[in-house]
């Protein structure tokens, strides 16, 4: 907290011009509200969601309730309202204070806040609604990319002013973690959300398949790296000093911290997708790449923790600093874990089940929440000039939030490690020991309960939090004091001190001497241009081969693109969020070749604008499930899932059966495929008649099974054109084609 | 000639090692320089700069 009154520097030199400002904390008030706020709403829709899959009558038979739609919701309300505004509020207060300067524009704070929070209110609206583009914690549809974009650069130019105007010399650490993020989110943010609009709502990626997926996974890992890690990375090293009341542990380290993960963090996307289609060479790099993450990342949490070296005892009274402890632990053990999870070995058991939710949410409740409530309970007796209302409260939340998490987490590991185990399970006879899927869920549901509980406890602290908060809030003083602060002017001239040694001669002494360093320091632009070049030549280098180097992905002559009626129907795949709980890759395992059919191809996936690989499987994997089972059948689960699967937890989708096909949109969809590169050659002048012809087709076939009369104009016969297409052009091709080359092999030729 | 069959066959993937070398050397001189002897002062000044929110540590100005 400034003090009240003018404060001076102590000895000012002789004709230095003294500069009186004061601190914007009406803006940061603003966001705190909003981090709250956020935090409640989202954190309620991940509590409806956690319900949906321990029951799933809690879809409540909605379709914009059901879990497909929702979960993107939670993911973005947790991610960019709640851990958004929290970084926000804290940045805003720090920048100022760091730099001894007010912001450079409140009417840019302004736009900030209010844009920010129209984002998520258009978010909040647009994903029930099915707007999505299918891309984890990159779902929102092309205007909404706009905003975000246009916002973003607000942010960028109020926060870098502020740093070009300041009034202190050296940039600290959290400035540097602020500004990494910033640039770094709106580079990633751009080139993963390129697409062509096919609607108001309505777009499809411009790359496909493997490309679709790596850029995917170079910006999903990276949202977690550049939003929810160095952002609070910069929180950390400027209130836990704040906090603990002494600086930290090592600023080397810090800067160290900070360039290592620069450096690395930018490379680890591919381990998201080990065993996929993607080319062996890329998941070998995203692994080593996230295995060096290890050092860096263990060593800013000993330095957040020995920050309170010889200042423990102050952790047993302050909940701040309960909250600060287990948070920096959490950000320790999710930092340990992720490289864990990124080898090969132990991902092909973790990836697609419950165990990567964990590892999220061991980040997540553990490092984002608590320190985010941490900063909150500091700042609220700061900005609202009052004591806070209730100490004890804060502490029943740190308890509570504490047991929350474990009961959340430990619940949540045994679901991922049981599922895993029990797909991998063969019995004596080599056949797989639970052939039937459902029997790898229902066996979760227990453990999904636990974590309704969990989650429960952890949003009752929240509770707590808004309620502290608001008591505080009220107590407030009628009148905010505005301290006023004296600092010197600003000038070109500087004269560091200690006097540095006088350079040596030649290039060694120029080197040595490290002037150019501190120069570089000084400019925020131009160390922004250094951390650009970091991030991008690392993308370059990482990305462009699959895109430019053919025999990176294999083609193959039998995958043709989906007719206009399987294309909507995938449109409607895509809506419900199918890929949230589906995913349509099998890896190359005996045990999953076993459950669903031959491994997926690069080639298979090349129409795939974009692509819908998945990453969690609640429901089996579908990229075989085409001439499975019957028309009718499908038509049946997807009007009660339940009633041909008795113990599935599907959502039911008794609505495709009444809503009927847009018969209009699908000619300017198939243009926008056609455009993108699909060769759908004659098909874009025919597209509508194409689509009710096979309409016609499928709606015929069900009713001559038994089934329903009159849907060859409803949703149902697209989306069962759609899930009996998947995975059949290549084996209508085996006849016909050489075995493709092995999908991890990127140097084979495969077949073109 | 499609693109990238031109690209496959521009032998660039040595240009992958070269930044991987040229990373790791800036990286190391990164290294050398936190840990200079001769820098202890300024980072020991620099790990205040949150604990005071009025007095900037090294001003911007010194003389005019």
């Amino acid at each position: 907290m400034t003090g009240s009154g003018a404060a001076d520097v102590g000895t000012v030199p002789a004709g230095v011009v003294m500069e009186e400002f004061s601190y914007d904390d009406a803006i940061v008030r603003k966001f705190l509200f909003a981090t709250v706020l956020w935090g409640v709403v989202g954190m309620l829709v991940g509590l409806l969601i956690a319900l949906q899959l321990a029951n799933p009558i809690f879809n409540f038979g909605i379709s914009f309730l059901s879990f497909g739609r929702l979960r993107p919701l939670h993911t973005n309300a947790v991610v960019f309202a709640f851990a958004g505004n929290a970084f926000f509020t804290g940045c805003y207060y720090s920048t100022q204070r760091l730099t001894k300067a007010r912001m450079f524009s409140d009417l840019l704070s302004r736009i900030h806040f209010w844009g920010w929070q129209l984002i998520i209110v258009s978010a909040a609206v647009t994903l029930p609604l099915g707007f999505t583009q299918a891309k984890e914690y990159a779902e929102l549809e092309w205007p909404i990319d706009i905003m975000i974009a246009v916002i973003w650069v607000i942010f960028a130019i109020n926060f870098i002013g502020t740093l070009v105007k300041r009034r202190e010399r050296h940039l600290y650490v959290a400035l540097w973690f602020y500004l990494a993020s910033i640039i770094t989110v709106a580079i990633l943010h751009i080139f993963n959300n390129l697409s062509i609009p096919a609607g108001p709502f309505k777009s499809y990626s411009i790359y496909a398949g493997v490309q679709d997926a790596f850029m995917q996974w170079w910006y999903g890992h990276n949202a977690v790296a550049f939003f929810l890690t160095t952002p609070f990375l910069g929180l950390m090293y400027y209130f836990l000093p704040k906090a603990a009341e002494g600086p930290v542990y090592s600023y080397r380290l810090s800067i160290l911290h900070f360039w290592s993960l620069v450096f690395l963090y930018i490379w680890a996307g591919p381990h998201h997708l080990h065993y996929t289609a993607l080319p062996e060479w890329a998941s070998t790099v995203g692994m080593l790449f996230s295995v060096m993450l290890w050092a860096p990342s263990w060593g800013g949490m000993v330095n957040g923790l020995l920050t309170l070296r010889g200042g423990w005892q102050k952790v047993v009274d302050d909940p701040i600093l309960k909250f600060f402890v287990v948070g920096i632990t959490a950000y320790g053990m999710s930092t340990f874990e992720g490289p864990l999870l990124s080898i090969k070995s132990v991902n092909a058991l973790a990836h697609y089940t419950d165990w990567i939710i964990a590892h999220v949410h061991t980040g997540a409740l553990g490092w984002n929440g608590f320190m985010t409530f941490g900063m909150i309970y500091w700042l609220l007796p700061r900005l609202f000039q009052t004591p806070l209302y209730s100490k004890k409260l804060a502490g029943i939340h740190f308890w509570i939030g504490t047991f929350g998490i474990l009961l959340y987490v430990v619940s949540i590991y045994s679901a991922g490690v049981t599922q895993g185990l029990m797909w991998r399970a063969f019995d004596e006879t080599g056949r797989l020991s639970y052939p039937d899927f459902v029997e790898t869920v229902v066996k979760l549901l227990p453990m999904y309960w636990m974590r309704v509980v969990g989650g429960s406890l952890y949003i009752t602290g929240v509770f707590l939090l808004t309620y502290n908060l608001l008591m505080t809030w009220r107590a407030r003083p009628a009148r905010y004091d505005v301290p006023v602060i004296r600092a010197p002017g600003l000038s070109r001239s500087y004269v560091p001190t200690p006097q540095p040694k006088p350079a040596g001669e030649g290039f060694f002494g120029w080197v040595s001497a490290m002037r150019y360093h501190r120069e570089w320091e000084r400019m925020p632009i131009f160390f922004t241009v250094l951390v650009v070049i970091a991030v991008v030549v690392a993308s370059l280098f990482e990305i462009l081969p699959t895109f430019l180097i053919r025999s990176n992905v294999p083609t193959i002559a039998s995958v043709k693109p989906y007719t206009p009626l399987e294309l909507y129907g995938r449109d409607i795949y895509i809506r419900e969020g199918c890929f949230n709980c589906h995913s349509q890759m099998i890896r190359p395992f005996r045990y999953e070749t076993e459950r669903y059919g031959e491994y997926s191809k690069p080639g298979e996936s090349v129409y795939d604008h974009p692509f819908l690989w998945g990453s969690r499987r609640i429901g089996p994997d579908l990229a075989r499930e085409g001439g499975k089972y019957p028309n009718l059948w499908h038509v049946r689960h997807f009007a009660d899932p339940r009633e041909v699967t008795p113990r599935s937890i599907m959502p039911s989708y008794a609505l495709f059966a009444t809503t009927p096909i847009p018969w209009q949109v699908i000619p300017k969809r198939v243009d926008v495929m056609a455009m993108l590169g699909v060769p759908y050659g004659d098909a874009i002048n025919h597209a509508e008649a194409m689509a009710k012809a096979q309409a016609a087709e499928v709606a015929a076939d069900i009713e001559k099974s038994g089934g329903p009369a009159g849907l060859q104009d409803k949703e149902i016969v697209a989306i069962v054109a759609y899930i009996q297409r998947l995975g059949r052009d290549i084996k209508a091709g085996a006849a016909t084609t050489a075995p493709v080359a092995s999908a991890s092999a990127p140097t084979a030729g495969g077949v073109h | 000639m499609r693109l990238s069959d031109i690209m496959a066959n521009a032998g660039l993937s040595i240009y992958a090692e070269v930044a991987l070398v040229l990373f790791l050397v800036a990286f190391l001189i990164i290294v050398w320089w936190v840990f200079r002897r001769a820098n202890t002062a300024r980072w020991k000044s620099a790990a205040q700069m949150p604990l005071d929110d009025v007095h900037p540590q090294q001003p911007r100005t010194r003389k005019d």
